[in-house]
Order: structure tokens, then sequence, then C-alpha cells
């Protein structure tokens, strides 16, 4: 944790650093022709943790496709009651103009009396920019997902609740769900509905491959519901039905290793070549000998046949 | 005449080539020397530069640095073959050529690999061949197979020349040969005494490097013919690849051994040696090359063209429409004119033979030329491109320099070698007169016609 | 003004200790956005600006890979071997002809994801007439990934490897530059650097087999599926730019494929769709399936509404000569 701190402190001394050695090249814009839009959306992620994100671009008013996000703005996140502001965090724009911050599931919030989170986030004034603010007000809702084979049929069982003060479960009605399959790349949509007093179920009758160890992963996702925000809930569940493919061969004639063939004729060929020429060698050694030994003796008068 | 004062005899013939240098030979020299420094500026400008300045581009990716590698590598395979033969079956007329194919063979097989690595664009990774080598490449096989190749044919070429070591080492003192010549005769010569056991060991050994160069120039004929004919190519996935390679390769080989033979004769006064029955030989061996050379070529196009694949229409279409008369040259003139030359027995004269040989070398050239060059341009999906280059491919001022560079180093080498050592056999003289008297009796006969 | 940005961010650090674990989990925020971030630059390039405004409306110049420095930490995560792949998954890719207009987005993407130069295409649009009568369509072509790769079996170096994720890729780095490779793809997908250029000597990317960046002369290179980009979820450059939705990529194990906007079953889809193999005949196993060029979306003419450069490239097509003379183009 410490070392996220850390980093990230590098992270912003770089960025200042660059600031300041930018600054030949900095330039005033006119901000007339551009209008700041400032967007703050929540989610409630899987994990329970919820995501706090702010977007803070700057759009040209002429020229729609021109767009500049606001880069190192400090956005503030606050949870409201009233008058009252709780500082939930803050944090500053990236180079896309978005800022987050995740709360943990253990987050206490304090409620309206109708049960609502007030949630704000504001970027306080600068010289050039003016103040920004954006609230939201939501529910916290409670998604329960439930995956088990009732009578072997695949039922994906939905649960919704908010919890009252006195710690009661409520269910509700009227919510739309979409229920979607997780895969690497993205999400298949397999299911949509209704969630009516406080239940969605669906049978699943397709099969899906799965990841390799035959995992489903299955997520519901309510999204931009006026009183609960966006919440998704996940699980896996051994539902798939992938068939393993055979690992191909290893000794194939694209993989690092040859067929052992080739390995057994190649040496033999090398072998059978490489005797040959040490045989020669040797004998040209021999040659050379004995020629050294008669120049050593005295000049025979030696006949050649 | 005892086989001693025969000995001082040769080489009394033989010396005054080895003593002086003629102005003429100086000039020749200079000019070969010139021609090589144009290459090595080439050289630079790639090595600087990138491949950018051959003709090479994506589609062409091989030029006629491939082109030239095959007809050289073909030529020393061929001469290996050759004299393997020539030595194996004990040919009475091996005397006056066998020197000749030998350097040929081994200075074609320097200069010819020196092509492919032009070809490589990071020759500063070249030791990750051996690093990282992997088997199932065709490229590793044909660079373990010229290696070996280059290493047998250095030793087979040795083995031929010690005898002469030995003649030149006891015979030149009297002679203003330069001193370290004199020191180099001697050490080649490993005191060789020609005593019987020194005889018969170094005619067993070469015996038997006789029979590996044969089988060596097979196996690396066949391992460049699969380097095409391993790919899905058109006009190179052919099962008649490398039995096509053999012959063509050594069709180029006697051509162009009878065209050394020629230059030889004429400019190192070889005439009593290098004889018109020499080149009426070469001339049938020619001539059965070229009908076999031909009869794979027809077949080659033949079945491409009847069972006619859409690719392989494409690759035709480019052969009879824009290298129209480069085809006809390589493949109708390159081996109809020397078939037609060749087939008459009063044509088989020294001239004549040469002339055929020459056209059949330049055709062979262009033959490789149309196996390598078309087939990359009409590759499975259409190119489609607007930058020339790189639709079709036409040789840079470069890859030109470095070709004439590569032809000019080896007529410098066959120089320098024929400075050195003479470039007829002493002892093959010797053997012919004094060991195989039938035979030479025989061959006197045939040499006398 | 630096001072103050580091005033205020030692205030926000003192906040932050203070809040405890709320500044904590902040913390912990940021830092995958830090991770994002770099994933994001991958895919600009240095040398490439981009304009962004500070809380103070000054407007800067950052030039990404300065940025993404700092944060490259991604690679070096959980021994992670480029030459074995992404584990468990195999890579298609799925192209649907009827559907491509040669808008040359899928080019343009793939060029600027992996920094190359205008005329170097690891992803091609040919136009193909599969026989006299029928009307051509535009066919994009990049590197099959075959199962029985060409290129790597005749790799004297191991410069170009196949992986466990289908992948085939080539380590400039062993390249020894013989372009065997190239001679032996029937696809034509592989391109070699013939000189040497500046962007060559920015190493302030680290060179992956993976990317492709940067570049070495004397070396082959070719479409890489972006591996970089699938080990964070994202698409490849070619199926993200892609306006039309052409081009599905998905992993095979899960037989899902996705094109950004749709996610469909992989064997439904090929099945259903009439799918094929370019050149399946030869035996090479491609990785990237066609759906054919019926019911098209658009008209050919529409496809000739870009450069004339681009136009010029077809010229030789015998449909196009014919369509040229009727005055349609």
């Amino acid at each position: 944790m410490k070392s996220n701190l850390y980093n990230h402190t590098f992270f912003i001394s770089i960025i200042a650093a660059l600031l300041l050695c930018t600054n030949g090249i900095a330039q005033q814009i006119d901000l007339s022709n551009y209008s700041m839009r400032f967007v703050f959306k929540t989610v409630k992620q899987a994990d329970n943790t919820r995501l706090l994100e702010v977007s803070f671009i700057g759009f040209n008013d002429n020229d729609r496709k021109d767009k500049i996000p606001v880069f190192g703005a400090e956005i503030q996140f606050l949870n409201v009651l009233n008058d009252e502001e709780i500082l939930l965090g803050s944090s500053k724009t990236s180079k896309e103009g978005t800022a987050q911050l995740i709360l943990p599931e253990n987050q206490k919030y304090v409620t309206d009396e109708e049960g609502y989170i007030n949630l704000k986030a504001r970027f306080n004034s600068t010289d050039a920019l003016s103040e920004e603010v954006a609230d939201i007000m939501v529910k916290d809702l409670h998604l329960d997902l439930n995956l088990s084979e009732i009578d072997s049929v695949k039922t994906v069982t939905l649960t919704a609740f908010t919890v009252n003060s006195l710690g009661d479960k409520i269910p509700v009605s009227e919510l739309d769900v979409i229920i979607n399959l997780n895969t690497m790349l993205s999400k298949m949509n397999i299911s949509e509905g209704t969630i009516i007093d406080g239940t969605y179920t669906f049978e699943m009758t397709e099969s899906f491959a799965g990841n390799t160890k035959g995992e489903l992963a299955i997520s519901a996702v309510i999204e931009d519901n006026d009183e609960y925000g966006n919440i998704i809930q996940e699980k896996k569940v051994q539902w798939g039905t992938i068939t393993k493919q055979v690992k191909a061969n290893d000794h194939s004639l694209w993989t690092k290793a040859a067929p052992i063939w080739m390995y057994v004729v190649l040496s033999i060929l090398l072998l059978g070549v490489y005797i040959n020429f040490i045989y020669t060698i040797v004998n040209l050694v021999k040659i050379k000998r004995e020629g050294d030994n008669i120049k050593t003796e005295p000049r025979k008068n030696y006949t050649v046949y | 005449m005892d086989i001693q004062s025969r000995k001082r005899e040769l080489f009394k013939e033989f010396a005054p080539r080895l003593e002086t240098t003629s102005l003429a030979t100086k000039i020749y020299i200079g000019f070969l020397v010139a021609i090589i420094l144009v290459g090595i500026y080439a050289f630079y400008l790639q090595m600087a530069k990138g491949q950018i300045v051959t003709g090479m581009r994506d589609n062409v990716v091989w030029g006629i640095y491939e082109v030239n590698f095959i007809l050289l590598v073909c030529i020393s395979y061929s001469g290996a073959f050759i004299s393997g033969i020539l030595h194996f079956f004990h040919t009475p007329w091996k005397t006056a050529i066998a020197r000749i194919v030998e350097i040929i063979t081994v200075l074609s097989l320097l200069i010819g690999p020196i092509y492919i690595l032009l070809c490589m664009g990071r020759l500063d990774r070249l030791h990750y061949l051996f690093m990282y080598p992997r088997i199932q490449s065709p490229i590793t096989w044909d660079i373990i197979a010229i290696i070996t190749d280059i290493v047998a044919c250095f030793i087979y070429l040795y083995l031929t020349f010690i005898p002469d070591f030995a003649i030149l080492r006891d015979h030149c003192e009297e002679r203003k040969i330069p001193k370290w010549v004199k020191k180099l005769y001697k050490t080649l010569a490993i005191g060789y005494q020609d005593t019987k056991t020194q005889r018969d060991r170094l005619h067993k050994i070469t015996r038997i490097m006789s029979t590996i160069v044969i089988v060596l120039a097979i196996v690396a004929y066949t391992v460049l013919a699969w380097i095409f004919s391993l790919t899905l190519q058109p006009g190179w996935n052919s099962t008649i690849f490398a039995p096509y390679f053999i012959v063509g390769g050594l069709f180029s080989g006697v051509a162009f051994i009878i065209v050394t033979m020629f230059l030889v004769r004429k400019f190192y006064k070889l005439e009593k040696y290098i004889r018109k029955m020499h080149f009426k030989v070469g001339g049938i061996i020619l001539l059965i090359l070229a009908m076999l050379y031909g009869y794979f070529t027809f077949t080659e196009y033949f079945s491409r063209w009847f069972s006619h694949k859409e690719i392989d229409t494409n690759l035709l279409d480019a052969l009879f429409t824009r290298y129209f008369w480069v085809f006809i040259f390589a493949n109708y003139v390159g081996i109809l004119v020397p078939i037609g030359i060749l087939f008459f027995k009063k044509f088989r004269t020294i001239n004549w033979v040469t002339i055929a040989s020459v056209i059949a070398l330049v055709g062979i050239w262009l033959n490789r030329y149309l196996i390598v060059i078309p087939t990359l341009e009409t590759p499975y999906v259409p190119i489609q491109d607007t930058r020339i280059d790189y639709i079709f491919y036409s040789a840079s001022w470069v890859e030109i320099a470095l070709s004439f560079a590569g032809v000019a180093a080896f007529l410098l080498m066959f120089t320098l070698i024929g400075k050195v050592v003479p470039l007829v056999p002493m002892n093959y003289i010797l053997d012919s007169h004094f060991t195989t008297k039938k035979v030479k009796q025989k061959v006197n006969k045939e040499i006398s016609e | 003004m630096a001072e103050n940005n580091k005033k205020s961010r030692r205030k926000f650090l003192n906040n932050g200790l203070k809040l405890g674990i709320v500044a904590a989990i902040g913390g912990i925020g940021l830092s995958k956005i830090a991770s994002k971030l770099s994933a994001q630059t991958e895919e600009a390039h240095s040398g490439e600006k981009m304009e962004l405004m500070t809380a103070d409306g000054t407007l800067i110049e950052v030039d990404s890979s300065e940025v993404m420095e700092v944060h490259n930490v991604k690679n070096n995560e959980d021994n992670y071997d480029v030459r074995e792949g992404i584990p468990n998954r195999k890579f298609v890719m799925v192209i649907d002809l009827a559907k491509c207009k040669n808008a040359r987005k899928c080019v343009e993407g793939c060029q600027k994801g992996h920094n190359l130069d205008y005329h170097q295409e690891f992803m091609q649009i040919k136009l193909i007439q599969d026989n006299p009568l029928a009307e051509p369509y535009w066919f994009p072509k990049n590197c099959m990934h075959c199962d029985e790769p060409p290129c790597v079996k005749v790799c004297p170096t191991g410069a170009t490897f196949k992986r466990e994720d289908n992948i085939v890729l080539v380590d400039n780095e062993r390249c020894i530059g013989c372009k065997f490779c190239v001679t032996s793809c029937p696809y034509s997908a592989r391109i070699f650097n013939w000189e040497h250029k500046a962007k060559f000597d920015d190493k302030s990317q680290p060179y992956s087999p993976e990317t492709n960046v940067p570049g070495a002369t004397g070396t082959v290179t070719k479409c890489d599926f972006c591996p970089d980009l699938l080990r964070q979820g994202l698409l490849p450059h070619c199926a993200q730019s892609c306006p039309e939705g052409v081009i599905y990529f998905g992993d095979r194990n899960e037989d899902i494929v996705t094109n950004g906007a749709e996610t469909v079953r992989f064997s439904e889809l090929i099945n259903k769709r009439g799918g094929y193999r370019h050149l399946e005949h030869l035996g090479t196993k491609p990785n990237v399936y066609y759906l054919p060029a019926v019911d098209k979306l658009y008209e050919l003419e529409d496809g000739f509404e870009v450069n004339e450069e681009v136009k010029e490239r077809y010229k030789n097509v015998p449909y196009v000569k014919e369509l040229k003379k009727q005055g349609k183009i």
C-alpha cells in the first residue's frame, strides 16, 4: 500500500517536472470557445466496492470533435447530507480527463431519510476554470447472484434488495437487469428482463464452452437506474462444456524441437562424412611422419618401386 | 628415361610461368583488382544504407544475388562431382584437366556463398545460425552442406597437390623463385618423398575423398534445390527440382570447365596437354547433359502448363509475356543451340565446343533468373501495389557491380593460383607415363588423333 | 507552479494519511488509473504529442512516451514468456467480407499502433474476384497465424515462432534477415525493413516481439495479433478501428468472438455463415476465417472513395478496368 502511494508521488513529481520544463511551449488558450463537460457517475462493482468516476473534458463549441481533456485537476468526492459534507477522498484527472475513486465495501455513508446516499464531486475553481459540481443520489442496492442446477436445468437466480436502517432486507421491484456472459475480450448478453418482487430467474438452455477450467463467468448488470445507479454482480460456475484441445506435437517442423528422425539422420550423415575426414587427416600425418623419418636418416639410395 | 629426370624435365617446362610475371598479366591483374574495388565500394554502400540500394523489395526479396549463388555453387558441385568421377574411375584423360576442375570447384565454392551472405539483412548476426540452430530449416541444411563440402573439397584438392608440391620442393632450389614460395612448397609437401608406402597411402585416401566428394556434391545439390521446392510457391514447389538442379548444375559445370579449358589452353600455352580430344569428350558430355537438362526443363514447364492450376498459369503468363525473350533465350536457345552444334561431329572442334558452352552458360544463368524472380512476382495473393519497384524486380547497379566483382575475384584467384603451381598436375603426367603402361599406350593413341 | 503542485500534493498526502484507510483505497484507485494510463499510451507512440489542458487553463503538450516510461511495469509481471504466449488461449479472427467497404480504418489503426510507415501494411486490403462472372469484393488480409506455419518451418534461427495461443511472432532481435520466411509465406504477410529509419533508434519503449516496436533494419516484421492489447482485455488495433465491425476476434477455447459491438459464438458464426479459410487447400491451417461476401452491405464502388493513390492500386484488376471504362469510378 505504501509503495502504491510512493509510486503515485513519483508520478506526480514527474508530471510536475514536466509542467515546469514544458512551460516554454505551454500556451494560454482561449477558453471562451470551449464548454466544459463535467460528468459524474458511480458504479457498485462485483466485489461490492463502489467506484466514483468523473470525466472532465473541454469541448470546442464550433467543432465537437475538438476536445481537450483536463489533466491533473483535483476532484473532491464528498458524501453530503443537508449542509454537512464528508470528504470521501480526492483524485486527479488523468490524461483522458477522468478521475476515479474506489470506496471499500465496508465504507459507511450517511443517508437521508429515504435511504439515498448523496454523492458529490467537486472541482474548485482556478483562475481559468470555474468551479464544477455534480451530484448523484443513489440507494445502496444489494444484488445476490445464485447459480445452480435445478432439476438439471442451469438456473440463474438474481435477488435484489435494499437494507433499511433496522437491518431488514426489503425486496425491490420493476428493475431492468441484463445477464451477461463475461469472456476474455467482451461480454455476451444472454438474457434481459425485469426484477419483480426482488427476484429474477433465468433458465440457461444454451451451453457455452467457458474457460479452460470449464468455468463460466456470469454477471448481472443494472445500468443507469434513477434510483440505484449502476450495479454489477459477477460469479463463476462450473457450467462450461469445453473440450480440451489436444496439445500439438512437440516435435514437428514448426516447433522448437525437430522430429526425432531428423536428428538421427543428420547425425548419421555428418558422422559418416566427418569420420572420413579425420581418417584422411590421420593418414596425412602418417605420411608426414614417414617423410620426416627419411629426412633424419642418412640419405640412402632408395628405390621407388 | 627414369622418373627423376622426367620430373626435372617437367619442372623445367612449367617453371618459367612461376618465375616471371609479364606486363600484360600485371595489367590484367590490375584491371581485375579495379573491378573488385568497385564491388567493395558497392558492398560498403549496401552495408551503410541497407538493402534499399539493391533492386530487391517486399515482393521480390531475392534477386540476382540468389541467381549468382545458385549458379556458382552448382558449378562448384559439378566440379567436385566431375573431378571425383575422373579420379575414381582412373579416367585416362583426367591428366590435363583434373587440376583446372579442382581449382574451379574450390574457387566457386568460396565465392558462391558470399552471394547468399549479401542477400542477408543482418550480416552482424551471422553467428546466430550456430547459436540458435533449427535443424528443420533447409537453410540450416544448406549451411551444413556447404561447410562440409568446402572442407571436403579443400582436403581433396590438397591431396592431389601433394606430389606436385614435392616435385616443386625438390627442384626449385636452383631457380629464382621467391623465398617464401620455396618455403611454402616445403611446408605443403609435408615431407612427401614418393616412397611406396607414402604413395599407396596417398592413393588410398585420395580415392576415399573422391567418393566423399561425389556423394557430398549430390547431397549439396539436393539441399540447394530444396530451398525452393519445399516452399508452396508456384514454379518452386516441384518434386523433380532436386534431380533437375543436379542435371542443370552438371550442365553449367561442364560448360564452365570447357570455357576455362579454352582460356587456360590459350593463355598458358598448354596445347600440348589440353588437346582437341578433351574438347571432343567434353562436347559429347555437354551434349548428353544438354539433352537431359532440356528434357527436365520441358517436363517441368509442360506439366505446369498442362495441369493449368491458376497460380501456375499466372506464372506462365508472366514468363510468356514480360519475360518472353528471356524465356526464349534461356530455355530454347540456351539448350537447343548447344545441342544443335554438338550433335554434328564436324562441329566438335575446340572453337565450336567453346561457343556452345558459352551459350549454355548464359542460358542457364537466365534459367536460374527465371526460376527465382518471376515466381516472387506472381504470389498467391495478387500484389496490387502502386510502387513499380515493388511489383517488378530489376537489379540495381550495386547488385550488378557485386556480380562482376565475383567474376573478377574468381579470375584473379585463378591467376594467382596459376602463379604458384602448374595448372597441369605433374604427378598425373608421371602416373600416366610410368604406372599404367597399358593405358598409356591407349592414351597416346587417343591423344595423337 | 510546479511548487504549488507539489504542495497540494503533499497536502493531499497528509489528508490522506489522516483519513487513513479511505485515502489508501484512493491510492489503489489511482494506481489502477495509472495502469490504465500505461495501457493506453502503448497505443500512442513516442514523438507523438498529445494536447492536454491543465487545471489552470494552460494547454500543454506531453510526449506520451514520457508518461509511459514511469509506469511501464506491466510487462515484468509474473514470469510471462513471450514464446509461450497467453496461457489457455487459442486466438482466432473472423473477417466478415459482406460488411467491408474498404474504409481502410483497420490499415490506419494498425499502422498507428505499430508505428509503421504509410506504405508498410500488416493489414492489406485486396480486391479479389473469385471468378470472371462474380463481382469482386474487398478482402482485408493480415497474417493468418497458421497452425502449420510455412514461415516458422523454414526459419534457420527460430526468430519467428508459433506460440501456444496460436499467435506467430517475429523476434527482430534474433532475425538474421535471410528472408526465407518471406518467400515461403503463401499469403505475402511479411514485410522487410529495407533501410534504417530514425524511429528504429527510439528506445523509449522497450522492444517486445509482441508489439514489433521499435523496428530494426534488415529484419522481417508482420501482423502480430496485438498480444499486448489482448493481455489487457482489449481487441487488436484493426478490430478496434473498424467502423463497420468487420473484424471479429476471440478465443477459440471460449468459442466466443467479438467485434467490439457484438459478441457471438465462433462456431455458430462459422457454421451458419459458411465461414472459410483462405487457400485452405495449401494445408497451412490458418486461424483467420472469412465469412463470404454475400448480401454485401455496400456497393463495390463505395470502396473507391478513398484517396487517388489507393484507387490507383487496383487499376490492373480487369473488373476495375471495366468500371473505369463505364465511368462508374
